[in-house]
């Protein structure tokens, strides 16, 4: 290991107040940024894009690695200003003893598996929709208005499903009456309430989610197309070929990082689509950590009923990225 | 409302000045967290005055908490360890009781001019059982109204069994009276559940409180009771009849008005007072020169409206036990319920909401948007000088007045919390099966062993305990 040499600095490609180094800087097999000089030397050259970062890592420390920290609440009896009281395991045990508590977590892990099974592709799917569309304003078109519901809240979305899919007078049950079929009350229905979140969330997300594969598909060098089309590949085979292979890594990247977001089956969309006839059916973990932890006032048990979602997410997320890692070589570090 | 700048700053340069800094300085600052409403530090200044009146001098901090999701945003400010004098719950307040951290309000009451006599026969057994909240209000029972010229199309006789009461919703279903052509009408309508249905139902078929005595005299919840299968079981066949609104479990509290006011709904259940003359209010301005009419419970095995729960008020105001300031707390608190403090909060603003002319008042137009902010008195401590609520809305409170029965409802301890709210869902989602007809009434004894299994033996073992 050697120390980077003490004129690179100071050399013609080092930055000078607030210009970016060069690339033969950076690349400079001497600068080794592991010793404290180096990682000195590299944050100097970098500083602008630190600085970029740095609310960033603020947010993370605040809001995701702080609350970690705290999760010890779970342990402990809660007290407003004295000292908490260590409990153990009491919160884990009161939670696993609660008749609603399995339940929820059923209800978790399928909403989230028909979400993956079923949510999960359909961005990949609308991409390479939208890529071949030839016409430039069409698509362009298109994609404006498949990424409005994005900025739609689940309170506004909620509203329009309740209303479309009103057994009365919805738009859904009245184009069923045209091909002679009864109405049926998809929110009231036990059996069709999953597929309604699994859709509003399709309906909501395709569009915008589909942006990341688009980009990736833009990268795509064009004489791969070029040589495909010379060999005599159609349509469906430059998709297969070319395209798909080269959006690979983005599918497997965002598909680990969903699998770690497994058991955020979405409380903001449970929420408002939720009543009374099916809360047994799409009652998840953090409706039930609302309900117990904000609203009866129970912030211990919520926090062990938190902690150990996250806990199951960490391992789904190593999980994933292993068993990636040894299929494709990729993963998500 | 984030407190008064103009006066601060006032006090900050008169310190500055050293002008009567050490008297300003000991003015009490009592600090209430409760609900943003328009108009506020118009109030606030009017009640110091008041109270400065009376010998008073009070600096009352108003922080305004906006009304959506209101009790969620206080949990999270009182959790920060941000606890003014006065707190307005709505929900949420045990666990800060279980921590020691409301005060004990009944010493309190006992000394104060005013907060004994203007209680409701409510707060005194709800005091008694939960010291920590007061709300001197009238019981939140639920009276059920409709239009009177519907009502006199349909016969114009009220409805007093359970059979008329059926009849009624026949004719309101059955009937375009609405005049849009179209057979759209249902019955009655609710919000997300049957509870508003309960409070006229219940004593109809029996259930005459939360615990009941079964054959065997032991206590068993109203929920799995025999007169609560019979009352879903009449549920059930209005829903079959499309004399209930197919759709209520997906109304909202915006939708079930809306329906109401635009004729898709005949009759609806409002609170007892302000909630009714709001409705009134509403229909007359959709359907001007429209009259609602009050309706009776139904008779049946019994007749009256749902037994009050009289464990502890449902919201209410509380005193933060370290609180430095305590008594000015109190004192705010009983000159609110005292005559001059009740004309203040209920009568508006003079020339705006009111009209005076000597010893009489004429109320304006502008009194519908009035609503008051802390307390409304027993009326035998004290009534406004005019009638503030139509006809309708006064009879609300009269009936709510006339079937007033306590429950037998009490507290939960917070370790039994899991089992009360897999208890609550699991009923919540089984009434839906049963009145929409998923489940036959054949199926009630599964239920019963569900609701036992999904929390109920629990909460059943502890409710024997309490009230043996």
């Amino acid at each position: 290991m050697t120390m980077p040499p003490e004129t690179a600095p100071a050399g013609p490609d080092a930055p000078r107040d607030g210009n970016l180094p060069s690339a033969a800087l950076i690349l400079d097999e001497d600068w080794d940024a592991s010793q404290p000089a180096g990682r000195w030397l590299r944050l100097r050259a970098w500083w602008p894009y630190y600085l970029m970062m740095a609310p960033g890592i603020l947010y993370f420390v605040l809001f995701h690695y702080f609350p970690i920290y705290q999760a010890r609440l779970a342990f402990q009896d809660f007290r407003i200003f004295d000292d908490n009281i260590w409990v153990g395991l009491k919160h884990f045990t009161t939670l696993f003893d609660s008749p609603a508590f399995f339940q929820v977590l059923g209800n978790t892990l399928i909403i989230s598996a028909m979400k993956i099974v079923f949510v999960f592709p359909v961005p990949i799917l609308v991409a390479l929709l939208i890529n071949e569309i030839r016409t430039t304003n069409l698509r362009r078109f298109i994609q404006s208005a498949i990424y409005l519901p994005h900025f739609l809240s689940w309170v506004v979305i909620a509203g329009i499903f309740i209303a479309a899919l009103s057994p009365s007078d919805g738009v859904i049950n009245e184009m069923r009456g045209w091909i002679g079929l009864n109405p049926v009350g998809f929110m009231t229905d036990s059996g069709s309430i999953r597929w309604v979140v699994v859709f509003s969330e399709i309906w909501r997300s395709a569009g915008w989610d589909s942006l990341l594969y688009f980009a990736a598909i833009m990268a795509i060098d064009p004489q791969l197309y070029d040589a495909a089309e010379m060999d005599g590949a159609n349509r469906w085979q430059k998709i297969w070929y070319v395209t798909l292979p080269g959006i690979a890594p983005t599918i497997a990247t965002l598909f680990i990082l969903n699998v770690g977001m497994f058991m955020n089956a979405g409380f903001d969309q449970i929420f408002n689509l939720a009543n009374d006839a099916i809360r047994d059916q799409i009652d998840i973990i953090d409706t039930y950590v609302y309900r117990i932890g904000l609203q009866s006032g129970q912030f211990s048990l919520a926090t062990a009923a938190g902690l150990f979602k996250g806990v199951i997410g960490m391992i789904l997320l190593l999980a994933a990225h292993t068993i990636s890692k040894r299929l494709t070589g990729k993963g998500v570090w | 409302m984030l407190g008064k700048k103009p006066k601060t700053a006032a006090a900050a340069l008169a310190l500055l000045a050293g002008l009567g800094g050490t008297a300003l300085a000991e003015v009490p600052v009592v600090t209430i967290y409760g609900h943003e409403n328009p108009g506020d530090a118009e109030l606030m200044e009017r009640i110091e005055a008041g109270m400065a009146a009376q010998g008073m001098e009070i600096d009352i901090e108003l922080v305004g908490l906006s009304s959506s999701g209101y009790a969620d945003a206080l949990s999270l400010r009182l959790l920060s360890g941000e606890i003014p004098d006065i707190i307005y719950f709505q929900g949420g307040d045990t666990e800060f009781a279980n921590q020691g951290i409301l005060e004990d309000l009944r010493p309190w009451i006992a000394e104060a001019t005013h907060l004994q006599g203007a209680l409701w026969p409510h707060n005194v057994e709800r005091l008694e059982n939960y010291p920590y909240l007061l709300y001197v209000f009238p019981a939140r029972t639920k009276s059920a109204v409709m239009r009177q010229d519907w009502l006199d199309e349909a016969g114009g006789q009220a409805p007093q069994t359970v059979d008329d009461w059926t009849e009624l919703l026949r004719t309101l279903s059955s009937s375009d009276l609405d005049g849009n052509g179209e057979n759209d009408t249902f019955g009655v309508t609710l919000p997300g559940n049957t509870s508003e249905m309960d409070s006229l139902f219940n004593r109809a078929f029996g259930i005459s409180a939360t615990w009941m005595q079964n054959a065997e005299g032991e206590w068993i919840h109203s929920r799995v009771s025999d007169q609560e299968r019979d009352k879903l079981a009449y549920y059930q066949s209005l829903y079959a009849e499309g004399l209930l609104d197919p759709e209520f479990v997906t109304t909202n509290w915006e939708l079930k008005e809306d329906k109401f006011y635009t004729g898709r709904a005949g009759i609806v259940m409002g609170t007892a007072g302000l909630v009714v003359d709001i409705y009134r209010s509403k229909m007359q301005q959709v359907n001007p020169g429209t009259e609602l009419v009050m309706l009776d419970p139904p008779a049946g095995v019994d007749q009256g409206l749902i037994a009050v729960d009289v464990a502890k008020e449902s919201r209410g105001f509380a005193i933060h036990a370290r609180s430095d300031a305590k008594e000015a707390a109190v004192a705010v608190l009983d000159f609110l319920v005292s005559p001059e403090g009740q004309f203040i909060d209920r009568m508006g603003v003079e020339g705006e909401h009111y009209i005076r002319d000597g010893d009489s008042f004429q109320i304006t137009e502008a009194m519908g948007t009035w609503y008051p902010r802390f307390f409304v008195a027993n009326p035998d401590y004290w009534s406004p000088p005019v009638d503030l609520l139509s006809p309708v809305a006064q009879g609300s409170l009269a009936q709510g007045a006339q079937y007033f029965t306590p429950d037998n409802a009490f507290v939960w301890p917070s370790d039994l919390a899991t089992d009360v709210d897999a208890a609550e869902q699991y009923y919540r989602t089984s009434v839906f099966r049963f009145v929409s007809g998923e489940w036959s009434m054949d199926q009630w004894d599964d239920y019963v062993q569900g609701w036992y299994d999904a929390g109920g033996e629990r909460m059943t073992e502890h409710a024997r305990t309490v009230l043996q």
